[in-house]
């Protein structure tokens, strides 16, 4: 309450001041305001269209404005529709969700298929191993991906190794574990974990992460459907800001199949979820200097599409992977270890890992601790300029040609290496 | 009724009612029925629940001598337990589906189960339906409705939940009948799966077996208040304690336990008292921890639940059904001891399934990593062959081999827990 009973005309002054100021610091962060940490993105338009290699939509033409929240309504709405033993539940999920992603199906399908659990993951995981065992579809949902861990028993010990442990004899492949997943641009330690990696050395899951909603109601349709257990996670910052033009239909996308997004011959770039966007910045940047990237979105983290990858390594020997998680034992690990067991003789470059800082998420430091376009583009950049002749003697050279050869047709078996110059 | 007491008897001297929740027995120590109203087995069911109590208890015995010989490698015991299952099979239905916890192979007597396929399933040979995948003991039984035993504690007690679950929103007339102990009463996810199946409504009979020791700790180290029973009262569900000892009791209250259920389509709690007459596992040896002292201030509560095939046979005798229950016990035991004999020879010479059986079944199909992994072991395997077991996952072994085995140098698996002398 304030102690004077009228304004006198100095403070007036000060309040018009404070006013103006605060309606500038608005208009300035209305234009940051689509990623709240860091700078403002690049005028571009992710927004995308079905790949009709993966897909054959009945009705092309029946499209429709979705961004992920809705695209992923749609999909439970298909899926409780088509499935008569599938359930969709979770904390909160029966007002319609704190993402608003369960909007309307209580209303349609009623309580016993749509409803509220009580507040424990570990409840709702092992929950979920009851109705998957009895033959159910149970599509969970756990809010934040940062409170996946109390259920992760469950997924390590029971959901991951249930077909295992039977020998097939029961199985609970009918789980679906929605979650929220990744920065959001004021969600500190426990609103923007990106806990991928956790599962990964779990052998029997599937994690599954979509980069807009076309992906995301094909890849979870997907999931809802396919024979094993899967954890899908939704990139929460999209959940508004990503819209396309989305298949009113049924349809599916394939599951353990990484997509090509752009083709390029210099360097190859892999990422997932809302980095598939700071990937395409990057390459934008990265194109004014002449480099063509070839991106490549992963979409099933765990069990990952080598193959893919592979072939794109083979052909631009330079690779860089990243993710939002933290860069020890990530996604990109794995990955970069495996690249250099099959393509070591392909590649240029080391690989290059863009990832989160080995800190638990920090608050007010997330735009210096996301792997933003900046950060891949100057990777790129390192990755591109990487001589490996800077740091190897070559001691002896033998040509396969006669004639003058030119420097597609040299073969240049190095027979002894010694170090020049210790790599920085 | 001789009703117990036992805050009085064993422990919970913290509680702070004054009074315990009384057990339920119908039989005293004689075999004297307090009321014929509690006689709803007939005597064929009688009979058989006798014969397999014994047997249940004569094949553990010849079990742990076969765990002593290095033929089988991990057993459990069910000494002075052996009326719980079988009673509780008695009392429900054949769709009915088990979860157990481990030390209930009453159950699995009762439905069918024979002990050739469980000393198959004990070994892991090829015969074994799990085929060898899972640890010794955790079956997983589609025929008789056993689901997937997995080792950690309490795991599946939200799974009996999510199965009461399915049961009732299917409206199907089936029950899920979950087993637990008094340790895995500890766990959250006893607190989780007990508030779902309450709070959702679940089909579900959830049995605790307090039997005083989770290895060894005991009840006083397990919790300060009045057992487990009382803590459903918070949960919002029926509950009652019974003698675990005396068959018709747990036949009896299972029977109205699962009439409650169906009719108020929510779950109902049993809390089974007995006593783990044995060590926890082959792993364990009690007398450590079970000193001539702690088995003296046992003594009044062991005298007072006494023993459950003693007191069904004079029980038998008094109604007739039996002309001596010693007599009976007799031929039954050595029945049972014969034909364990019998498949126990045949699970000796049984071999393993082959090793590439361990790739399969992690998934509903073998994506390219375990493809990968499975040809590196083939052609390691191919270059040393002589480090590996191959004959025990190929030919057929008998007992002759097995004594060949200490003349030769020892395989990694019979260094893995053997009592036998390592290099004679």
């Amino acid at each position: 309450v304030s102690t004077q009973s009228t304004w006198g005309f100095q403070e007036s002054k000060d309040m018009m001041k404070v006013f103006q100021l605060s309606t500038r610091i608005t208009r300035f962060t209305l234009l940051a305001r689509v990623f709240s940490a860091g700078p403002p993105p690049l005028k571009m338009d992710f927004s995308e269209k079905v790949n009709t290699k993966e897909v054959t939509l009945k009705n092309p033409d029946k499209l429709k404005k979705m961004n992920i929240c809705q695209a992923v309504n749609n999909a439970m709405d298909i899926a409780l529709a088509t499935i008569p033993k599938s359930y969709v539940f979770g904390e909160d999920v029966k007002f319609g969700g704190v993402f608003r992603c369960t909007v309307g199906l209580n209303e349609k399908y009623g309580t016993d298929r749509v409803f509220n659990t009580p507040l424990s993951e570990q409840g709702i995981l092992g929950f979920s191993v009851g109705l998957a065992a009895a033959g159910c579809t149970p599509i969970c949902e756990i809010q934040f991906g940062d409170y996946i861990f109390p259920a992760f028993d469950q997924f390590h010990n029971e959901v991951a190794k249930y077909r295992y442990r039977s020998a097939g004899l029961y199985n609970v492949g009918g789980i679906t574990c929605r979650c929220s997943y990744g920065a959001v641009g004021h969600g500190g330690h426990y609103h923007s974990q990106a806990p991928e990696a956790h599962f990964m050395h779990t052998a029997g899951l599937t994690v599954v992460i979509p980069r807009s909603p076309i992906q995301a109601k094909g890849l979870l349709l997907g999931s809802i459907r396919s024979p094993d257990p899967i954890i899908f996670f939704e990139p929460k910052i999209l959940y508004r800001m990503a819209e396309d033009m989305v298949p009113e239909e049924d349809y599916t996308l394939p599951i353990g199949k990484a997509e090509v997004l752009q083709e390029g011959k210099d360097i190859t770039m892999i990422g997932y979820g809302a980095s598939i966007r700071q990937l395409m910045m990057a390459s934008k940047m990265a194109e004014e200097k002449g480099i063509k990237c070839e991106i490549i979105d992963l979409r099933t983290i765990i069990p990952y599409d080598i193959e893919t990858i592979e072939k794109s390594v083979k052909k631009t020997g330079r690779l860089l992977i990243t993710h939002e998680g933290p860069v020890t034992s990530g996604a990109g690990a794995e990955i970069a270890a495996k690249i250099q067991e099959r393509c070591f003789l392909s590649l240029k470059a080391p690989i290059a890992r863009v990832c989160g800082f080995d800190t638990p998420f920090p608050f007010v430091y997330e735009p210096f601790y996301l792997p933003n376009r900046f950060k891949i583009f100057e990777s790129t950049l390192k990755l591109m300029e990487f001589q490996l002749k800077q740091y190897i003697s070559i001691q002896s050279v033998s040509y396969t040609h006669l004639t003058l050869p030119t420097k597609a047709q040299v073969q240049i078996s190095v027979v002894a290496v010694s170090l020049k110059k210790k790599p920085t | 009724t001789t009703e117990i007491y036992t805050r009085s008897i064993v422990g919970s001297v913290r509680c702070v009612q004054e009074t315990g929740f009384p057990i339920f027995r119908t039989m005293d120590l004689e075999g004297n029925v307090s009321d014929s109203k509690y006689e709803i087995l007939d005597k064929p069911t009688l009979i058989k629940l006798f014969d397999i109590m014994v047997t249940e208890r004569e094949s553990d015995r010849i079990a742990l001598n076969m765990h002593r010989q290095n033929r089988i490698t991990f057993y459990f015991s069910h000494l002075y337990e052996e009326a719980v299952g079988p009673a509780i099979g008695a009392a429900i239905k054949d769709e009915d589906k088990i979860v157990l916890q481990y030390r209930e192979q009453g159950i699995l007597l009762w439905r069918g189960f024979s002990i050739q396929e469980i000393l198959h399933t004990v070994k892991g040979s090829n015969k074994d339906h799990a085929k060898g995948k899972a640890l010794a003991c955790h079956y997983s039984i589609p025929k008789i409705g056993v689901l997937p035993l997995s080792a950690p504690i309490g795991s599946k007690i939200g799974h009996g939940a999510g199965l009461g679950y399915a049961f009732r929103t299917q409206k199907e007339d089936k029950i899920a009948v979950t087993f637990m102990g008094e340790g895995a009463a500890s766990q959250g996810d006893f607190h989780a799966g007990l508030n779902f199946a309450a709070t959702l409504g679940s089909q579900t009979l959830f049995v605790c077996r307090n039997n005083c020791y989770a290895i060894s700790t005991p009840i006083e180290d397990q919790y300060a208040g009045d057992g487990v029973a009382p803590r459903c009262i918070g949960y919002g569900m029926p509950a009652i304690k019974v003698d675990g000892c005396d068959p018709l009791a747990i036949a009896y209250a299972t029977k109205h336990a699962r009439q409650m259920i169906m009719e108020r389509k929510g779950p109902v709690f049993m809390e089974v008292y007995g006593y783990r007459g044995g060590d926890h596992s082959t792993s364990d040896s009690a007398p450590l921890y079970r000193t001539k002292e702690v088995l003296a201030k046992l003594k009044p509560y062991l005298d007072a639940i006494g023993d459950p095939i003693i007191r069904l046979g004079k029980y038998l005798e008094k109604k007739g059904y039996l002309a001596n229950y010693k007599e009976q016990m007799d031929k039954v035991g050595k029945a049972a001891v014969a034909e364990c004999h019998k498949y126990a020879k045949e699970m000796d010479e049984t071999p393993y399934p082959e090793y590439k059986t361990m790739f399969e079944d992690v998934y509903s199909y073998t994506p390219q990593n375990l493809q990968e992994q499975m040809e590196q072991l083939d052609a390691h395997i191919k270059k040393f062959p002589e480090f590996y077991p191959l004959s025990d996952f190929k030919k057929k072994q008998s007992l002759f081999n097995l004594t060949c085995l200490l003349y030769t140098s020892p395989s990694p698996r019979d260094q893995r827990g053997s009592r036998m002398p390592s290099s004679a």
